[in-house]
């Protein structure tokens, strides 16, 4: 079982920063003032009356970025279950970590190669290939 | 006095709330002086009362939600970014006996903390309901996974040069040479990965004033603003301190000043760097920022782990 | 005090997750998932197990929950999906899964009646997982660095944006 001597001060703190953060965001309830606008319900959009919703659909490339994130995440923990014991492992641990790395990096190469890595809008593309020849 | 005492947990909190709040004034000053004009210097001795006028004024704005925002979410976002910084400082070894916990997974513990401050961002700008914040908090979303992917890695090169997670045992492993020298591939990922993650300049895309005008905090006024605000500084004290844990030696330090100053000295200097980045450096295009995470930073990381396993592992028979 | 602590957080757990099933709108939903992630991750703890605590946090509060986050906010349906949600969650829907699971819970409670389910934790270091991962399992490692890679090019071509001449 977790040793509880060592629990009490981080509750304890956890529980002052939780009252930190309430009175920071319950007193100004009390203490400010209310004012009404002709615009004070509208979004703020640099002073343009705004048009359309916020539901806009959004390019597949953030979803990618979220897909890969995770992927790499996982691997990364490995290297942090690795890089504690290396030691203790030694050689063999060693040149199992380097067929890992070497697959991960596999796997970069192959996502930079066909263009999952490349955020430049199709416009940009076309520029800088200009410039380049 | 011991890890964890009341006076040790009071203190700690009370104080880096205090450094954090200084830290505004500090900046404005600074990139005053870096950019050739004064700064905030009319209150008080150098314009010090600044903050706390600022701090008054905060307080006593309207308290004002959007009706058009997803009203328990936006009052939820500013306060994870605070929670989280403010508990990351648990596990900080500030020094011998000063500090709160001795946390045997200290440094897993602050990458578990960072990667759950993204949902600061995303959630402002998502019921925000505000076309700006939406945009800003998709970019910053996109661009803190991004880099943490490999913050979490570059750290991995002190870890195996201190054989553990306990901050106070990777300070202690650091009597003979500053991790800083054999790990200078980590240092400088590190930062990177850290200026990234607080989105400060150059990395600041998600709050680019031109493009986004503010942000995913566009909605935000008053003190919740105020929340986002402090919680940036407060991420800037966390991530100095933890770049002084593991990089610069912590608490070491000649004797002739006591642990305590030298890690405060240090991490002072390590915060000063970060504010004249701020001021030097220009932001780069967003495509540019996500492929120099993936395709420059991210090898390099894994590169900096198979050296200095082989590197070690060779010196060690 | 552990004891106490463990029923705090089992009971966070439980509430939230039943918040999650009975939520109607998807990011509501979303964040008590996070909060019940963030509960077990103290159980784990509770029992001894810093290192699945942590990457509990780390992985699936940090990284999976972010991506299910990216998920709602691209389809971005806001209300319509909120009726939908209402309509579907009827008694049709949701009386055979919990049946299920009810007879799971009695088969638990049998077993812990039997005094079979209590493994009082001990502590296991990060350096212990990581001996265990790079000595006997070498190869489930690699084989999980593998199927990673398998997920990776397959989620990238499913999820392609389509080429436009």
């Amino acid at each position: 079982m977790a040793q509880t001597t060592a629990l009490w001060p981080l509750i304890i703190y956890f529980a002052a920063v939780l009252v930190v953060v309430g009175v920071m965001l319950g007193l100004p309830n009390l203490l400010g003032q209310r004012s009404r606008g002709k615009a004070t319900v509208e979004p703020f959009e640099s002073g343009i009356v705004p048009v359309g919703d916020t539901k806009i659909r959004f390019s597949v490339q953030f979803y990618l970025i979220a897909i890969f994130f995770v992927i790499f995440d996982l691997e990364a923990v490995y290297l942090f279950a690795w890089a504690v014991a290396f030691r203790e492992s030694g050689w063999a641990g060693f040149i199992e970590i380097v067929v890992f790395i070497f697959v991960l990096i596999a796997a970069l190469a192959y996502l930079w190669l066909i263009g999952a890595l490349d955020w430049r809008t199709r416009r940009q593309r076309r520029v800088e290939s200009k410039i380049n020849n | 006095m011991t890890v964890g005492s009341p006076l040790n947990v009071f203190g700690i909190l009370f104080s880096v709330i205090t450094v954090s709040a200084l830290l505004i004034w500090v900046e404005r000053r600074l990139i005053g002086i870096w950019q050739d004009r004064l700064g905030p210097n009319r209150l008080g001795p150098l314009g010090l009362m600044q903050v706390a006028a600022d701090m008054i004024k905060i307080f006593f704005k309207e308290d004002w939600t959007p009706p058009f925002a997803d009203r328990p979410v936006f009052f939820i976002a500013p306060a994870i970014i605070m929670i989280a910084t403010l508990t990351g400082f648990v596990v900080i070894p500030f020094a011998p006996g000063i500090g709160v916990v001795d946390f045997n997974f200290g440094l897993l513990y602050f990458l578990a903390l960072s990667s759950l401050s993204v949902y600061s961002v995303v959630l402002a700008g998502y019921v925000s309901n505000n076309k700006y914040a939406l945009l800003g908090s998709l970019r910053a979303a996109a661009q803190t996974i991004s880099y943490e992917v490999f913050m979490g890695l570059s750290v991995m090169g002190v870890v195996m040069l201190a054989g553990s997670f306990n901050l106070r045992e990777i300070v202690e492993a650091q009597r003979d040479v500053w991790f800083c020298l054999p790990q200078i591939a980590g240092l400088v990922t590190f930062t990177i990965a850290a200026i990234a993650e607080m989105h400060r300049a150059p990395f600041d895309l998600p709050e680019g004033e031109q493009e986004l005008v503010a942000g995913f905090h566009m909605e935000y006024s008053g003190m919740k603003f105020g929340m986002f605000f402090v919680g940036e500084y407060l991420s800037v004290t966390l991530n100095a301190a933890m770049m002084v844990t593991l990089f610069f030696g912590g608490w070491l330090g000649p004797a002739f000043l006591p642990p305590l100053l030298w890690f405060m000295l240090k991490t002072s200097l390590v915060i000063i760097f970060f504010i004249l980045v701020r001021s030097a450096l220009p932001r780069p295009r967003y495509d540019q920022l996500m492929s120099f995470g993936w395709k420059v930073m991210l090898p390099v990381t894994l590169l900096n782990l198979l050296v200095t396993g082989a590197a070690v592992l060779s010196t060690q028979h | 005090m552990e004891l106490f602590l463990f029923y705090l957080s089992a009971g966070i757990c439980a509430v939230s997750t039943a918040m999650v099933i009975t939520g109607v709108n998807a990011l509501h939903s979303l964040l008590y998932l996070i909060v019940s992630l963030l509960a077990a991750a103290f159980i784990f703890y509770l029992l001894g197990a810093y290192f699945a605590a942590l990457l509990e946090v780390i992985i699936y509060a940090g990284a999976i929950m972010v991506l299910f986050v990216f998920v709602v906010m691209m389809l971005n349906l806001g209300r319509q999906t909120i009726e939908q949600e209402k309509s579907w969650l009827n008694a049709k829907m949701w009386i055979g899964p919990s049946l299920l699971a009810a007879l799971l819970l009695l088969e638990l409670g049998y077993l812990f009646a039997q005094g079979q389910g209590t493994a009082i934790g001990q502590q296991v270091s990060a350096k212990q997982v990581g001996i265990a991962l790079f000595g006997p399992y070498l190869l489930a490692v690699e084989l999980a660095s593998m199927l990673l890679l398998a997920g990776l090019v397959g989620a990238y071509h499913l999820g392609r944006p389509l080429e436009r001449p």
